[in-house]
């Protein structure tokens, strides 16, 4: 299997923060979501992964190369949405325009204006003037628009509407449809991450607490609402993990197979994804 | 080539903010300048004013940088920490190498309106060349101040250090002439007024480059 991305053991130390063991392998064609509450550990990774920031330990590889040996033509092949940077806010979509034209040879000046005229962005008012959801609008397709293999996007769901989140996520599924690009993306919104990653990476103060591929969530883990009075005659064991929430247990499994065998009168469903993350982050 | 004219174009556009007090700014000096024409000769004054009140704009763009947090943006598209550093030095050299070469122009052609002619031209442009190597040396203490500590936590800095240097040099001057006073006896200042576009060209490229060598060095280590 080829990998537009290999991360293998990553480690940043801070005075107040450990990132450690992040193991990341994005195949071609594939979208890997990294999950986790703020301060997690996300940012960090993505930082690292742009050589943002000098890494303590691990090797991370970007089309088969190490990030510290790409070229600039390797590094037009990559696009970005960071959630907290961007240009000055002075510079309006088509000074924009002007900018990326200069720094990409693959810069796609229709593409790009065929989609703000889609989404309804004005070309002559400075960023400044654009709501936080315009302005990631923006930001997106600054990162599709040269024609990347493999986008890298940190929170890029943050601020939107509900109805440019789902036309984002269909131009995410889009890119990928050729099955050599490949997405690696943070939210904390995981509700966009369900009907479009192939892998799921839930990351828990620095560590990753659970990798596991989509389909196999979907097809395999359970979750099981529980009233406090029935909580004992569950074995600890037959169940990963449980988070008692306004009075009711909600026990997560990773069979639902093997739990339904086990106790056939108890109801069990498929969990979302924020079911999930909430679960490990809070659950015991 | 694309990416510095890229990043050149980045930092224009900051002025795109102020473009009306700029305009306004011009035609103010335009006007003093007019005013004060009347009077006396101000071309090397004037252009000179010209150069301190517009050639250390550039500043703002590390401002604008600043606020919207463009670095970490702008080193994860194919722009290189070279890249970035080595434009910032070139839009503050040229803005406040435009700057001066706009104030000589508006200051001969008023002059040279008002006045009719214009007294010592050479010396005049003399004495702005030594103005615009003082702007160089306070631009150029200042800009690894900025790459180091920001532009807003590094202002102190900004101001101390190159006060430090002044310091220094005025501590070293007084003492050389404590203990070798013939060394000044010997100075032939007119000779050393005569030579000086050759010693500002020199003492330009010192500052530009130590200072540059300098940022790049503090830029290559930073986290963004």
């Amino acid at each position: 299997m080829e990998y537009n991305l290999e991360v293998a053991e990553l480690e940043k130390k801070y005075s107040n923060f450990h990132l450690k063991h992040i193991n990341i392998k994005l195949p071609k064609g594939k979208i890997i979501g990294l999950v986790g509450e703020n301060g997690s550990g996300k940012t960090t990774t993505i930082k690292s992964i742009l050589n943002l920031i000098k890494y303590d330990k691990g090797n991370i590889k970007i089309f088969g190369k190490n990030t510290n040996n790409l070229t600039k033509i390797d590094r037009e092949k990559i696009g970005v949405v960071l959630d907290d940077s961007f240009f000055a806010p002075i510079l309006n979509v088509n000074d924009i325009n002007k900018l990326m034209k200069k720094f990409y040879h693959n810069w796609n000046e229709k593409y790009y204006f065929e989609k703000v005229k889609k989404f309804n962005i004005p070309t002559n008012k400075p960023l400044k003037e654009f709501s936080s959801g315009m302005k990631m609008k923006i930001k997106v397709l600054c990162a599709l628009a040269h024609e990347p293999k493999l986008l890298i996007l940190d929170e890029p769901t943050n601020g939107l509407d509900p109805i440019f989140r789902y036309e984002i996520v269909d131009l995410f599924a889009d890119f990928v449809s050729n099955k050599e690009n490949s997405i690696l993306m943070t939210t904390h919104i995981t509700s966009d991450l369900e009907h479009l990653v192939d892998e799921v990476i839930f990351i828990l103060q620095g560590n990753i607490i659970l990798d596991i591929a989509k389909n196999k969530i979907d097809n395999e883990y359970g979750i099981i609402e529980i009233l406090p009075e029935n909580i004992s005659k569950i074995k600890k064991e037959d169940y990963l993990k449980c988070l008692k929430y306004k009075n009711i247990y909600y026990i997560l499994v990773d069979s639902r197979l093997e739990f339904q065998k086990k106790y056939p009168k108890l109801e069990i469903r498929k969990p979302t994804l924020e079911e999930i993350m909430l679960i490990l982050v809070k659950g015991e | 080539m694309n990416t510095l004219k890229g990043l050149l174009l980045k930092d224009l556009y900051v002025f795109k903010n102020f473009k009306s007090n700029i305009i306004f700014s011009v035609f103010m000096f335009i006007f003093l300048i007019t005013m004060a024409s009347l009077r006396m000769d101000i071309f090397t004054a004037g252009s000179i004013l010209f150069l301190i009140f517009f050639g250390m704009n550039s500043i703002s763009s590390f401002s604008y940088d600043e606020n919207a947090d463009s670095d970490k943006y702008l080193l994860s598209l194919p722009i290189t920490r070279k890249e970035i550093v080595f434009t910032k030095y070139l839009f503050v050299f040229l803005n406040s190498f435009i700057s001066l070469l706009i104030g000589i122009i508006i200051s001969f052609i008023i002059t040279l309106l008002i006045r009719g002619k214009i007294n010592n031209i050479a010396d005049s442009l003399r004495v702005c060349l030594i103005a615009f190597t003082s702007v160089s040396f306070l631009m150029c203490s200042n800009l690894p101040c900025i790459y180091k500590w920001g532009v807003e936590k590094g202002r102190m800095q900004s101001v101390i250090i190159p006060a430090i240097f002044i310091f220094i040099l005025g501590i070293f001057g007084g003492l050389l002439l404590m203990f070798f006073p013939e060394l000044y006896q010997d100075i032939d200042l007119l000779y050393l007024f005569k030579i000086s576009p050759f010693i500002c060209v020199i003492l330009n490229i010192l500052f530009y480059l130590i200072s540059y060598l300098i940022s790049f060095k503090i830029y290559l280590k930073k986290s963004i």
